[in-house]
């Protein structure tokens, strides 16, 4: 006995919102939010410009959820749109002084040395990932990070499959040379 | 020494895919927003996804009502309250003679939301947890002459609302 848990399809959550349900798109946010939380910290670098980008994609998703062809994939629907509002909120930010964040839970958890390495090493991969072109950190992300497949994230992106492994190639290769610079600064 | 350059690369992803903190408040954030300016009635949407509302304060309890369906002299009202690890949520207030049998809400995973239509006027309400946890709308005005000891809020419709 006990209460049962029973997890909703975005499929049927999106059909409840539409026949006026707005406490099933509370459920949608709730089952995004942090996985798409995550890309849009690491895309833009700063957390709170990140956090607006994320709420804003939950809005305009909503208002037009009408435009959400097939509810099944309204995940994939709503990072095209997380995406997008990345590239915006990237190209103001780009022209601000870049901030950084670390995440102390993150902090944490990392494994390597103590928490001065720790910390050193998380400044390091956030510079290293500033300092990519917003195409090239965009790909990595999406293909390493958010593990989708080429094909998905050209979909997502607009950019074809062979440009898009292209730019993750280049994005690895950089990360690695812009760390070891770190290391021996 | 450095590491070899994939392995270095296979660090940053696996420090990359951490968990990242977002606030909590941001699903209220997104309600609210969403309460404010609901879509338009279009390409098959139902007039009434265009009635519902819900507006958020903090983690754990959330509501607010809104909008107003313009062919009907009341107005339907749509109340959210995000209470994650509850059992049940009943709406009650003086619309429906305080009973939580009246208004009970269906929840969709934590968030729990009922609609109700009311006509003008000016009403308190309250959410009851679990059948025995009284709560205000945080996101409301609070009643100020609520004579049973408990807090409860205000919601005006077919004036200023809220």
């Amino acid at each position: 006995m006990g209460i049962e848990r029973v997890e909703s399809s975005d499929a049927e959550l999106v059909r409840r919102v539409r026949a006026g349900d707005i406490g099933a798109y509370g459920a949608l946010v709730s089952r995004y939010r942090d996985r798409l939380g995550r890309y849009a910290v690491h895309m833009i670098g700063d957390h709170e410009d990140a956090e607006e980008a994320l709420q804003d994609s939950f809005v305009r998703a909503y208002r037009s959820l009408a435009r959400c062809y097939d509810p099944a994939r309204f995940g994939a629907w709503l990072y095209g749109i997380l995406v997008n509002r990345c590239r915006t909120t990237g190209a103001r930010a780009a022209r601000r002084h870049r901030m950084f964040v670390r995440d102390a839970d993150a902090l944490n958890g990392a494994a390597h040395g103590d928490q001065a390495d720790r910390v050193e090493w998380t400044d390091a991969i956030e510079r290293a990932l500033a300092r990519l072109a917003p195409e090239y950190r965009e790909a990595f992300l999406l293909k390493h990070v958010e593990d989708l497949e080429y094909e998905a994230i050209a979909e997502l992106t607009g950019a074809g499959v062979s440009a898009l492994k292209m730019r993750v190639k280049r994005a690895r290769e950089q990360l690695q040379l812009y760390l070891r610079e770190a290391e021996h600064v | 020494m450095f590491e070899r350059a994939d392995d270095v690369v296979e660090r940053v992803i696996q420090h990359l895919r951490r968990p990242v903190a977002i606030d909590p408040g941001l699903d209220a954030r997104v309600l609210r927003e969403i309460a404010q300016a609901p879509p338009t009635n279009r390409r098959g949407w139902p007039l009434w996804s265009a009635l519902a509302a819900a507006a958020v304060l903090g983690a754990i309890l959330i509501a607010r009502p809104w909008s107003r369906d313009e062919t009907n002299r009341s107005d339907l009202l749509q109340f959210v309250f995000v209470a994650p690890q509850a059992a049940s949520v009943s709406l009650v207030g003086d619309f429906n003679d305080w009973d939580p049998a009246r208004s009970p809400m269906q929840t969709a995973q934590g968030v729990w939301a009922t609609a109700v239509r009311l006509a003008p006027g000016r009403y308190r309400y309250a959410f009851l947890v679990n059948g025995v946890d009284w709560r205000a709308d945080p996101g409301a005005p609070t009643a100020r002459d609520d004579e049973f000891g408990t807090a409860s809020s205000v919601v005006t419709v077919g004036g200023r609302g809220s």
